[in-house]
């Protein structure tokens, strides 16, 4: 190599840090997309359901996984948000998983770029100050705007500042992982919705306003409507999000990504049976090789086998890398 | 540039009389190197100053140079206080303090290295054997062990003071885990960041060449047969309050910043636990203690170290820098025979001052201390950032009796020197908006490795924020200025 005097394998533990700085960056930009679309639709939705505001909050907190299951409380809207944005008690919270991508970034800054770490602690301390009581009240849409925005930017300086080796995979990783996972999960939530919610366009859930909401949550609307020159229905909605290769948000993208962030660190041609690498692989086969209309009558088992795929990937990762 | 609402910045600076003024005159006027300086500062007014102080915060936290603090239940990041007002020092100045810092540092190196071995220095009746036998410091399992290039402190902090004759005195030579270091680097970025303009009208020496020198100094000091060594920064971990120094100088030196944990000893040579297995470890740059570097040879209830490291050592298969055991040399006993040891082992007269320093276990030194507390700083002889000081002229009766009493009962744990007059420097203060005179002081950072040293050109200059207050250290809430060492004079 060169001038290069010697190259050193990073630090287990400090992959284990880096690989969830990733993923508690892609995280937050998720909950505060979702709380963003889905509040603001809500304000002039088509459908009496999804134009009220209860059934907006009960969507937001069944997608961070903290579901109401009483369907005759009453939520309060300022707590919901103060809860999903700002509350550091909640693990779950905008704010919490800004400071676990931070305290992650802490812990390995001395192998990332100084602009990343600036841009992260930067970030951090915009979301450490913003004041609640204006979030709450008039800040929702430039709170959540401003979230979205730098977790772009941390991509951005992850892409364009680090040395593309193994911390980059595992970053990489990290954010793929949980892209694919927020993917299922906000269809999940959304599906959900859809459900409740028939009848915003001929009472039908195939044709339901929820779809255009689901693709905006995951900044695909206007894509969407590219590739297929049509109203989103659940088919096409479903094949986009999950199927198809080119769009940045789908699951199939996501898990190309994987595939080839985890053949910087496992070069072996063909991956042994018991490897990340071979999980990566089938799961990616598995989604390649799938129609829409297969997985149209069953959607909620079919996602629910990826989420379920998702976590078994991660935990072998965690065995097979970050055991230290 | 100002409304007449809104005062300049000097406008109530009082300068007291006895005190050293790095900037101004006795008559007033400002000093020939601060002249522009001074000009182009005191033209802002205090709203101006207030928002580059403000930016320069910012900065330090968006660098995250920041430290935790306790308070009621809930953690707070706070940053150490930084002041904008620079401090200068002249080309020629620097130069004696560049020579005296490397004479000093190979003299302890020298010191060092005889003390583990054939102890010449106390058979020839230079320094007494109780000053070693009673040091805390002291290692024996360090006796006869030859460290790489014969190296024990290649990293040295030498802490400075401009007494009123307008010298520079050392206070303390520091060289088990000198800290510090980084806040040079970040006080120079926080200052261009805020005031870039003030560089065009004066050439200050870089400081961030510091990192790469340090790197060139660990790898003089290879074990045996190593060709590529893999050198790494171990640090206790993140909730250490220099953690932000020791991942900014792996990241500088482009090596891993490891933890106890991510290391291992197999067959004597260590190794850190990667992705993809274990890979061996030849130069440990350690910010931690003695004590707690590994608990089979020191505190078995040590969790930051690495079980079995001090016998890879011994073997030779790694290097320790800073060297266990050099605790011992830097100790404030030692410190008053500094002038002996540099004679002793360099046949040199030392370049910079010593203190005139007490020893309170001698008898005839120790009546002096008991009978003129009142003009007498005491101090502790082993304990670091400014803990046990007693400053004499600012106790009352009953506390000086306290203190008769305890140094009295412990003589060898005590020391007491003239009570110096720090120089002061302009300072802003905040709740004041505006400049008033604090106490300074100066860390330079010395390296040794084997035929190779470096100073940093530059070093801390640290104030004590609280008025006439003459302590330091940022555990006793002190601040920090950027401090420049001119290539030419101005």
């Amino acid at each position: 190599m060169g001038l290069k005097k010697r190259s050193v394998n990073m630090l287990a533990r400090v992959a284990n840090n880096l690989f969830w700085m990733g993923r508690y960056i892609e995280r937050s930009e998720h909950i505060a997309r979702y709380l963003n679309v889905n509040y603001f639709s809500s304000l002039d939705a088509p459908h009496e359901l999804s134009q009220s505001r209860q059934f907006m909050l009960r969507s937001t907190l069944f997608m961070i996984g903290d579901p109401v299951n009483d369907t005759d409380q009453v939520l309060d809207e300022e707590k919901v948000l103060f809860n999903t944005a700002l509350n550091q008690e909640k693990d779950y919270s905008i704010i919490s998983n800004i400071k676990s991508a931070r305290e992650n970034a802490n812990s390995a800054r001395d192998l990332i770029s100084t602009g990343l770490y600036e841009a992260i602690n930067r970030f951090y301390h915009y979301v450490l100050n913003y004041d609640t009581n204006f979030f709450v009240k008039k800040g929702l849409y430039d709170f959540t705007v401003h979230v979205t925005e730098q977790t772009a930017v941390l991509r951005g300086k992850i892409r364009g500042s680090l040395l593309h080796d193994q911390v980059y995979a595992i970053i990489m990783l990290g954010i793929n992982i949980e892209r694919a996972t927020q993917i299922i999960r906000i269809i999940n939530a959304k599906y959900h919705d859809a459900l409740l919610a028939t009848g915003s366009y001929g009472d039908q859930v195939a044709h339901s306003f929820e779809w255009t909401t689901l693709l905006k949550c995951i900044e695909s609307y206007d894509m969407m409507r590219r590739f297929y020159r049509k109203t989103p229905t659940s088919l096409s909605t479903l094949e986009f999000l999950i199927l198809n290769g080119d769009c940045p948000r789908s699951v199939m993208n996501s898990l190309n990504q994987i595939y080839r962030h985890m053949s910087v660190l496992d070069k072996a041609k063909r991956p042994a049976k018991d490897s990340t690498s071979f999980l990566v692989g089938k799961l990616r086969a598995e989604i390649e090789f799938t129609k829409v209309e297969s997985i149209e009558c069953n959607v909620q088992e079919f996602i629910q086998q990826i989420l379920e795929k998702l976590v078994e990937i991660s935990q072998k990762m965690e065995k097979e890398f970050f055991n230290y | 540039m100002h409304e007449k609402k809104d005062p300049i910045i000097f406008s109530s600076y009082e300068p007291r009389e006895g005190l050293f003024d790095e900037v101004f005159e006795d008559n007033g006027s400002v000093k020939s190197i601060y002249k522009t300086l001074f000009d182009l500062y005191g033209g802002h007014s205090v709203n101006d100053y207030e928002n580059l102080n403000n930016k320069a915060k910012a900065s330090f936290f968006n660098q995250g140079i920041t430290f935790q603090v306790y308070d009621n239940e809930q953690t707070q990041e706070k940053i150490f206080p930084f002041d904008l007002f620079p401090r200068i020092i002249h080309p020629l100045e620097w130069e004696i303090i560049e020579k005296g810092a490397i004479q000093r540092s190979r003299a302890l190196n020298l010191f060092l290295w005889d003390i583990y071995h054939d102890k010449k220095i106390i058979k020839d009746k230079v320094v007494p054997l109780d000053l070693l036998s009673s040091s805390e410091h002291y290692l024996h399992q360090m006796m006869h062990l030859d460290p790489p290039g014969k190296i024990y402190n290649h990293i040295s902090g030498t802490d400075l003071i401009k007494h009123s004759d307008g010298e520079y005195y050392v206070l303390e030579d520091n060289i088990r885990c000198p800290s510090g270091v980084s806040y040079v680097i970040c006080n120079r970025t926080a200052l261009k960041r805020a005031l870039f303009g003030v560089f065009n009208h004066y050439q200050a020496h870089s400081v961030t060449n510091y990192a790469g020198n340090l790197l060139q100094i660990l790898e003089t000091v290879i074990p045996r047969g190593v060709d590529n060594p893999n050198c790494v920064v171990i640090s206790p971990g993140r909730f250490n309050s220099a953690y932000y120094e020791h991942s900014y100088l792996a990241k500088a030196m482009g090596v891993e910043l490891v933890e106890g944990q991510d290391l291992f000893v197999e067959n004597d040579f260590v190794y850190m636990k990667t992705i993809n297995g274990p890979e061996r470890v030849d130069i440990i740059y350690r910010r931690i203690d003695d004590a707690f570097i590994d608990p089979l040879e020191f505190r078995p209830d040590s969790a930051l170290g690495v079980p079995g490291l001090f016998a890879a050592y011994k073997k030779g298969n790694v290097c320790l820098a800073n060297a266990p055991g050099t605790g011992v040399a830097d100790d404030k006993a030692v410190y008053t025979y500094m002038p002996e040891i540099i004679k002793y082992y360099l046949d040199e007269a030392p370049i910079l001052n010593n203190v005139h320093t007490y020893r309170c276990s001698r008898p005839d030194e120790l009546k002096y201390v008991l009978e003129n507390i009142d003009k007498l700083v005491i101090k502790p002889v082993d304990e670091a950032g400014g803990y046990g000081i007693s400053i004499g002229n600012q106790l009352t009766k009953s506390e000086i009796e306290k203190v008769k009493a305890t140094i009295k009962e412990h003589p060898r744990k005590y020391i007491a020197q003239p009570i110096l007059s720090l120089s002061v420097h302009p300072t802003y203060i905040e709740e004041e908006g505006s400049f008033e005179q604090r106490h300074v002081d100066l860390r330079t950072f010395t390296l040794l490795g084997k035929d190779k040293d470096f100073v940093l050109k530059g070093g801390l200059t640290r104030v004590a924020l609280r008025k006439g207050n003459l302590i330091v250290n940022s555990s006793q809430g002190g601040g920090s200025k950027d401090t420049w060492v001119l290539k030419n004079e101005a």
